[in-house]
């Protein structure tokens, strides 16, 4: 019992890690970015070339891993989103192809087959009864310390409030003196630096493969929906609803049916109620 | 859209050119036409549903999975000859036609997109999990009975399937009720609001659209003799279709003066997709799908 407590903890903050970089693009410009699987690939390649292949220090295999997805955050609102602008159904496809693009480009650089990323930081801990390592543990630390941060970014600085305005009504934020273009741009890039970031920790929890990002995709556009567009609790309530459900299924059920009953959930819930849990009203 | 004689001679000779594939090509370059056929049969597949409609679906595969995977299941789990399995695979496609449609009736945009992605990547985890027995988990299915032998006879085969779903295509998107399902992707208010039950419409275009990927998907399962869950509930097949549409210039979104031509579409993402494949992105292809593990479909059409 408790071992399904506090697994469900550490993956539940790595969901909301994931899904909260989405949340935000999602929020802004309503746009189903798939190509974030992108972010998540590259973020963890990054991590494994430069602290595993070249053998640099940790912080600077993270960093470099953070700084290239924003980079290719940015990148993609200035040459994707923006000239496609407003027309959903291209961006979607758009960045659909975008993700597979850097899939196909991850196969020809470090090959087809998964590697195991070394451990952040090695070791176990036994957590109230239940076998821990490090790692994980170390992942999920980090995981809130950036949730937090982002939500006191959000909420405290003018440009996290910006953010919230333009993601409410982009007339009125720009007639109140804010310049929506920028404001999508660095969403666009700490949407892209977050992902990276949890697909570090992802792959450190998982493995890393060309094939790693779909699943995560598909679970966080969920948490984001199903939590809620724009709300930051209401992403961070699914993610723990999602994390649970899968470490129970794992414990008490089957490891193979992981995946499906989440999938379930997410169909029926989209289904029932597209609107989401805790979202504000649509219009 | 007017019809020109001129577009007819086109056709015609496009036909023949196809017709005359295996005298000019080698028998290498002859597996990769019969695969450009069997995309642009699922091409078609997806047009109807998502083009038209305006019904974007990241699910496609699903239809064609349960196609083959229906076939493969019936021919060598019960010994069903494959003039009855075929058939069969059809009829069960369109049930999985239907499940598509629920959501599409409460759900639309992204959402939608969304809900048929999700259905995707449970079909990929459901499948080796439910029944190992019938379907062999992720190993997949293989040894499925051929049904022509040769390149030659399989080409053949692809193309008079491709030739007699477009010509059926475009048949059906010529009569009214084509260009009320073009109107639901327009605005489905307004096709509501002027009388029509887009519910019914909607249902026509998924269960045809659903029949067309699972009578490609069963050939096509047995065409390549073998089925895997990551061969075809794959987001790389869903890429080809999508792709295929697109260069194909038959999706509203890209340019409506092109969208009127189901025969420019079909004769495009077929020769375009083959030049594709041939050029710069065929290396890219052969080399993804080379090193690729678990991918035995594409594997054994190289």
């Amino acid at each position: 019992m408790m071992q399904i407590i506090v697994q469900g903890l550490l993956l539940s903050g790595l969901y909301a890690l994931i899904a909260m970089g989405f949340m935000l693009i999602f929020s802004i410009g309503r746009t189903l970015n798939l190509a974030y699987g992108a972010y998540i690939m590259v973020g963890g390649y990054m991590y494994f070339w430069l602290s595993q292949q070249l053998g640099m220090p940790q912080v600077i295999g993270f960093l470099g891993a953070v700084s290239v997805g924003a980079l290719i955050g940015l990148l993609k609102h200035r040459l994707i989103v923006k000239p496609l602008k407003g027309d959903a159904v291209a961006v979607e496809i758009a960045t659909l192809i975008l993700a597979l693009i850097t899939q196909f480009a991850l196969v020809l650089i470090f090959g087809d087959a998964s590697k195991i990323l070394l451990p952040l930081i090695p070791g176990v801990v036994t957590v109230a009864g239940a076998q821990v390592t490090y790692n994980i543990l170390a992942a999920t630390v980090m995981s809130w310390i950036i949730i937090l941060a982002l939500y006191a970014f959000v909420r405290g600085t003018h440009t996290g409030r910006a953010m919230q305005a333009v993601s409410m009504d982009e007339k009125g934020a720009a007639i109140s003196g804010i310049d929506p273009d920028r404001i999508n741009m660095i969403t666009w890039g700490i949407s892209g630096a977050l992902g990276a970031a949890g697909g570090v920790f992802f792959a450190s929890y998982t493995q890393l493969s060309p094939q790693m990002w779909l699943a995560p995709v598909i679970i966080s556009v969920a948490i984001v929906i199903v939590g809620g567009i724009g709300s930051i609790i209401g992403t961070l309530i699914v993610a723990h609803i999602i994390g649970f459900l899968e470490i129970t299924v794992v414990a008490v059920l089957a490891p193979e049916l992981r995946g499906v009953l989440t999938m379930v959930l997410i169909i029926g819930v989209l289904i029932m109620r597209p609107q989401g849990l805790f979202g504000r009203e649509e219009h | 859209m007017d019809l020109r004689p001129h577009h007819f001679i086109l056709w015609g000779l496009f036909i023949a050119a196809m017709l005359l594939m295996p005298e000019l090509v080698s028998k290498g370059t002859l597996r990769t036409m019969i695969f450009a056929c069997y995309l642009a049969m699922f091409a078609i597949s997806w047009d109807i549903l998502s083009g038209r409609t305006g019904y974007i679906s990241f699910g496609h595969p699903f239809l064609i999975g349960i196609g083959a995977y229906t076939t493969a299941i019936l021919t060598r789990r019960y010994g069903f000859p494959v003039e009855a399995s075929i058939p069969i695979a059809v009829v069960v496609t369109m049930f999985g036609g239907l499940i598509v449609l629920l959501p599409a009736l409460r759900i639309k945009g992204s959402y939608f997109a969304l809900v048929t992605l999700a259905v995707m990547e449970l079909m990929l985890q459901l499948i080796p999990v439910v029944r190992p027995d019938l379907t062999a988990g992720t190993r997949g299915i293989s040894r499925l009975p051929a049904l022509t032998r040769g390149a030659e006879d399989g080409y053949y085969l692809a193309v008079g399937l491709m030739l007699a779903i477009a010509l059926f295509a475009w048949l059906l998107m010529r009569t009214r009720l084509g260009t009320a399902l073009w109107a639901i992707g327009m605005n489905e208010e307004s096709v509501r609001g002027s009388g029509l039950s887009t519910t019914r419409l909607k249902s026509f275009a998924f269960l045809v659209s659903a029949a067309i990927a699972g009578l490609a998907g069963a050939f096509y399962a047995h065409h390549l003799g073998a089925v895997t869950p990551r061969s075809i509930f794959d987001v790389n097949l869903l890429f080809q279709i999508i792709v295929a549409c697109l260069l194909g210039g038959q999706a509203p979104f890209l340019d409506p003066s092109l969208a009127h031509s189901s025969w420019c579409f079909c004769w495009r993402t077929c020769v375009r997709q083959s030049a594709l494949r041939w050029s710069s992105y065929g290396h890219f292809w052969s080399q993804f799908s080379l090193r690729s593990r678990d991918r035995a479909g594409s594997l054994s059409m190289r």
